[in-house]
C-alpha cells in the first residue's frame, strides 16, 4: 500500500472517530437530567418563562435538529453563544486557551526533561545501585496523584519560601512575566507525573536497545555507549516512546483539569466543570469535542509519525 | 448561604408590605444621595468570593453573584433597599401612592448619566420596567411584578406605574430584586458582554470564572466612591480563598462558604469579621405527600426530634439564628416565639411517633444539594432523628439533578436548602409547590386580604396567621436564619454589616478613612 494511500485510510478514520465522538458527546449531554432553562432561571421562575427561555435557546427543537445546528456551526467556524454567559463561547473559550496551552506545553517540557535523562540513566545503570534508585524515584513519581503534588509544591514554594504564586493568573497582555510565572508551579506540578510515566518507557526502550545486535555490532566496531545510542538508538528507541506520548496527551489535558482547580487558574478544565455545573450544554459540547479532537488529531500524527522514524513501517504487505 | 437562589417568586397576591407606610396615600421618601466616607480615597479593592457570575447579565439569571457585584454598584434602581432592610429613594428622588393604592408615581432625579454618556430619561425607565413585564420577558424574578397594568411617562421626570390591585409588598420586592434595575436602551443589546448603568462603579472587564473589574464611574451623579478599581475575585475552594486573604491577594471575604473558618480570624486584630443577618431560611423540606409525612403527627415529631440550636452552632460556628418557621428577623412581621414551638425534645418525638402508628419508626430519605450547609447539617439531622427510631438514608445530588427531582418532579421524602428570597411566605401558596403544603388556598387568601389591609398592622395579623397556620402543621422544619460573615483586612471600612441585600453594596466602601454617621446609620459597617 503507498504512504498516500496509507495516509488517506487514516484520514478517514480520523473523521469517522470524530463523528462517532460527536454523536456520543451530543447525546449523553442531552439525556443528563435538568433543563438549562430552569437551571438558568431558577426556582423563582414561572413555567411560562422557563418554556420562553428553552424556545429562545432553540432547546425545544428535535433532538436531530439541534444536532444539526451544532455540528453545522461547528463545521462553519461558529462555535455559538454560551446559553449562560450570553457571550460567544469562542471569546471565553480563546481566553481560557491562553491559560491551558501553555500550561500543557510547559508541563509536556518539564516531562520531557525529566524523562529522557533518569529514563537514560536508569537504562544505562540498570545492574548498579544509581540506576535503581532512579527508577524507584520514577515509581513514586507515578504514585503521586497531580493535586497532592500541587499542593505540596504550593506549601513549599509559595507559603513556606514565597519564591512563586500559589494560585491565580495574570493575563499575558498584563504581564507575560506575572503570567509565565504563574504557570511554573501548575507546569511542573503536572510535567512530573508525566515525566515519571514517561521515564518509564524511555528506560525500557533502551534497555532492549541495549540488548539488540546492532547495538553491540555498533558497540563492537569502538563506539562509546552514549556514541551507540544515538547513531543507532535513538530512533528505534523513540517508536514507543512517541506512541506513549501520543497517549499521554490525553493524559495530560485531563490533568491539566486538575491542576487549574488547585492553582485557580482561569483555564478550559475550570471553564469545563463550571459549565457542567451550570448546564451551560453547548459550551461543554464544543469543550468536549474540541478536546477528543486534539486527542485524535495527536494520534493521526503519531501514526503518521511511525513512517518517518521507521522506513519499514508501511512498506510491508 | 447567598450562593444559589431558591424559592419562587411571590405571586402577585401574596406577600405584601409597605415599608414605607406605603399603605397611605401620598407617603414619599427623602431624598437620600449618600454621605461619603472622609479619607482614604483611590487604591483598588480586591474582593474574594466564592462563585463567579455565571453572566454578567442580571435580567438574564437569579444568581446571587450577579446581583452581588453589579446590583446597585453598576447598575441602579428607583427605590433600593439599605443594609437594614429599608427602602430608600436612589434614581427616584421621592415617590407618592395614588388615593386607591394602585398608582406609584416616581419623580425622577435630575442629571443622571449613564456609564456610557447618555443621560438617563423618563423614557428609560419606562423601557426598562416594560421590559420586566413584557410577554416574553425572561426575568428570574418576573413573577414579583406581575400585577403591573401600565407603565406611563407623566411628565420629563416622572413615571407612573399601576398595579391591577393594591400590593403593598410591590414596592420592596422592586427595591430588593434586579427587576428595578434602570437600563440605557441603546445598550442592552450588549447587556451580557458590556453592561451598562447609573451606579457609582462602571463595568471594566472579566476573566471568565475568575475575576470582574469595575472602576469608578467618572459620570455617576452622586458622591464618588473610594476605591478607584474594584475587582471581585473568585475561589471554587475555600481554602485557597482564606489564604489568598491572608497572603494579601485580597482584602475582603464578602461571605465565607464555611463559617468555622471564621477561627482562622477570630482574635488577629489584622482582620475584622463583619456578620449580620440574610433574608436565607435554612429548613429541612418535608415531602408533605411522602409516606409517613403526610401525618402531621410524624411531621412534628421530626420537628421536636432535630436539634436546630446543636446544628447551629456545629454547621455554622454559631452564626445564625434557630427560627422555628418561615421568617427571619428582618421581616416586619417576625417573632422569636416561633423558634419555641418545638423545642428540641426527642422524648415528645417518639410519644408522636406512637401516636401516628409508627411505634418503631420507618425508614426515610434525605436528598442534599451539593452545599456545605446542607451536606455539614444532613448526618446531624439524621443522628437526631436515629435516636427517635427514624432511618435516615442519605442521598447526595447535583444541583440541575435537584432541580429536576426535587424541585421539579416532586420525588424526594426530605432534603435541606436555603430558601434564600427575602418576605418568601407566600411560597406556601403555590399548589404545585415541592413540599406540596395541602391548605395553599387558605393561604393565598389571608395574603391577598394581608395585601389589602391599609395598615402595616392589619397585614403583619394576616401573615402572622398564616405562619401560625404553617407551623402547626409543621408543613417544614426550619432550622436557622444563617448570617452573611465578611472577613475583611482592619483598614477596610464601609462595608455592608448584613446580608438582607442581593448586592453587596459597595457604595461606601473604602480602604482607610473613617465612616459618616449617616452610613451607619443605614447599615454600612464602619
Amino acid at each position: 500500500m503507498s504512504a498516500l494511500l496509507q495516509a488517506l485510510r487514516r484520514l478517514l478514520i480520523l473523521i469517522a472517530s470524530l463523528f462517532a465522538a460527536s454523536v456520543l458527546v451530543f447525546l449523553v449531554l442531552a439525556v443528563l437530567p435538568g433543563s438549562p432553562a430552569q437551571v438558568i432561571l431558577g426556582t423563582q421562575a414561572t413555567p411560562a418563562s422557563v418554556a420562553a427561555l428553552t424556545a429562545k435557546l432553540g432547546l425545544d427543537k428535535p433532538l436531530w435538529q439541534q444536532y444539526a445546528d451544532w455540528v453545522g456551526g461547528l463545521l462553519t467556524g461558529h462555535l455559538g453563544i454560551s446559553y449562560i454567559s450570553g457571550q460567544p463561547i469562542w471569546a471565553q473559550l480563546s481566553a481560557a486557551l491562553q491559560v491551558t496551552v501553555p500550561l500543557i506545553l510547559m508541563g509536556l517540557a518539564v516531562g520531557v526533561l525529566i524523562a529522557v535523562p533518569l529514563g537514560m540513566i536508569s537504562a544505562l545503570r540498570a545492574d548498579r545501585p544509581s540506576g535503581a534508585l532512579v527508577s524507584a524515584l520514577s515509581q513514586v513519581g507515578i504514585a503521586i496523584p497531580t493535586f497532592v503534588g500541587g499542593i505540596l509544591l504550593i506549601i513549599v514554594f509559595a507559603v513556606t519560601v514565597h519564591l512563586l504564586p500559589s494560585g491565580g493568573f495574570v493575563t499575558w497582555q498584563q504581564s507575560p512575566v506575572q503570567a509565565f510565572r504563574s504557570l511554573i508551579l501548575p507546569a511542573i506540578a503536572l510535567g512530573v507525573v508525566e515525566g515519571a510515566i514517561l521515564s518509564r518507557f524511555v528506560r525500557a526502550s533502551i534497555l532492549e536497545v541495549l540488548r539488540s545486535d546492532y547495538y553491540r555490532t555498533a558497540r563492537a566496531k569502538g563506539l562509546r555507549p552514549l556514541q551507540a545510542l544515538r547513531r543507532h538508538g535513538t530512533r528505534n528507541a523513540l517508536i514507543p516512546v512517541v506512541t506513549v506520548f501520543g497517549l499521554e496527551m490525553a493524559g495530560l489535558i485531563v490533568g491539566a483539569i486538575v491542576v487549574e482547580n488547585v492553582f485557580t487558574l482561569p483555564g478550559v478544565g475550570t471553564m469545563l466543570l463550571q459549565a457542567v455545573d451550570n448546564r451551560d450544554l453547548l459550551l461543554v459540547q464544543d469543550v468536549v469535542i474540541g478536546v477528543s479532537a486534539v486527542v485524535l488529531l495527536l494520534n493521526f500524527l503519531v501514526d503518521l509519525s511511525y513512517r518517518l522514524l521507521d522506513p519499514r513501517v508501511g512498506s510491508r504487505p | 448561604m447567598r450562593r444559589r437562589m431558591l424559592g419562587l417568586a411571590l405571586p402577585a397576591v401574596a406577600a405584601s408590605l409597605a415599608l414605607v407606610a406605603g399603605c397611605s396615600s401620598g407617603s414619599s421618601g427623602s431624598t437620600s444621595t449618600g454621605g461619603s466616607t472622609s479619607g482614604g480615597k483611590g487604591g483598588t479593592l480586591t474582593i474574594g468570593s466564592s462563585v463567579a457570575p455565571p453572566t454578567l447579565d442580571l435580567t438574564a439569571n437569579p444568581a446571587a453573584a450577579i446581583d452581588e457585584v453589579f446590583d446597585y454598584n453598576v447598575y441602579q434602581h428607583l427605590v433600593q433597599l439599605d443594609p437594614k432592610g429599608q427602602i430608600v429613594p436612589v434614581l427616584a428622588t421621592s415617590y407618592s401612592w395614588s388615593a386607591n393604592r394602585k398608582t406609584i408615581t416616581f419623580t425622577l432625579r435630575k442629571g443622571v448619566k449613564f456609564s456610557n454618556g447618555d443621560p438617563m430619561t423618563a423614557a428609560d425607565v419606562v423601557y426598562s420596567i416594560k421590559r420586566v413585564v413584557a410577554p416574553k420577558s425572561t426575568y428570574p424574578y418576573k413573577a414579583l411584578m406581575g400585577t403591573v397594568t401600565s407603565v406611563t411617562k407623566v411628565s420629563s421626570d416622572q413615571v407612573a406605574v399601576t398595579l391591577s390591585q393594591p400590593n403593598n409588598e410591590w414596592l420592596y420586592q422592586f427595591a430588593a430584586y434586579s427587576n428595578g434595575v434602570i437600563l440605557d436602551p441603546a445598550a442592552v443589546s450588549k447587556i451580557a458582554t458590556q453592561p451598562v448603568g447609573t451606579g457609582p462603579y462602571k463595568y471594566s472587564s472579566e476573566v471568565s470564572n475568575y475575576s470582574i473589574t469595575l472602576v469608578k464611574n467618572p459620570d455617576y451623579w452622586g458622591t464618588a466612591p473610594g476605591p478607584s478599581t474594584v475587582v471581585f475575585r473568585y475561589f471554587a475552594n475555600s481554602n485557597a480563598e482564606n489564604s489568598a486573604l491572608q497572603s494579601g491577594q485580597i482584602q475582603v471575604i464578602d461571605n465565607l462558604s464555611n463559617p468555622p473558618d471564621a477561627k482562622q480570624f477570630q482574635g488577629n486584630s489584622a482582620y475584622k469579621i463583619i456578620s449580620g443577618p440574610t433574608n436565607g431560611k435554612i429548613q429541612l423540606t418535608l415531602n408533605n405527600t411522602a409516606g409517613p409525612l403526610k401525618n402531621v403527627l410524624v411531621r412534628r415529631a421530626i420537628s421536636y426530634a432535630i436539634d436546630k440550636a446543636a446544628i447551629v452552632q456545629t454547621t455554622a460556628a454559631g452564626y445564625g439564628t434557630v427560627i422555628g418557621s418561615d421568617t427571619v428577623p428582618g421581616d416586619p412581621w417576625y417573632s422569636p416565639s416561633y423558634a419555641k414551638v418545638y423545642p428540641y425534645n426527642p422524648g415528645k418525638a417518639r410519644q408522636l411517633l406512637t401516636q401516628a402508628g409508627y411505634p418503631h419508626g420507618f425508614n426515610i430519605t434525605l436528598t442534599l444539594p451539593p452545599y456545605g450547609y446542607a451536606t455539614a447539617a444532613g448526618p446531624l439531622i439524621a443522628a437526631n432523628l436515629k435516636s427517635v427510631g427514624i432511618n435516615v438514608t442519605i442521598k447526595d445530588i447535583q444541583w440541575p439533578l435537584w432541580l429536576s427531582q426535587v424541585f421539579t418532579n416532586h420525588n424526594f421524602d426530605m432534603t435541606i436548602v436555603d430558601h434564600v428570597e427575602a418576605r418568601d411566605i407566600g411560597n406556601y401558596a403555590i399548589p404545585s409547590y415541592y413540599w406540596q403544603y395541602n391548605k395553599t388556598s387558605q393561604v393565598a387568601s389571608l395574603l391577598a386580604a394581608g395585601d389589602a389591609a391599609p395598615t402595616q398592622a392589619g397585614q403583619v395579623a394576616k401573615y402572622t396567621q398564616v405562619l401560625k397556620m404553617i407551623t402547626a402543621d409543621a408543613v417544614n422544619c426550619w432550622l436557622y436564619n444563617p448570617d452573611q460573615i465578611t472577613v475583611a483586612k482592619s483598614n477596610i471600612v464601609g462595608l455592608p454589616a448584613t446580608g438582607l441585600t442581593e448586592s453587596f453594596n459597595l457604595m461606601y466602601a473604602s480602604i482607610g478613612g473613617t465612616l459618616s454617621s449617616q452610613a451607619k446609620a443605614q447599615g454600612f459597617a464602619g
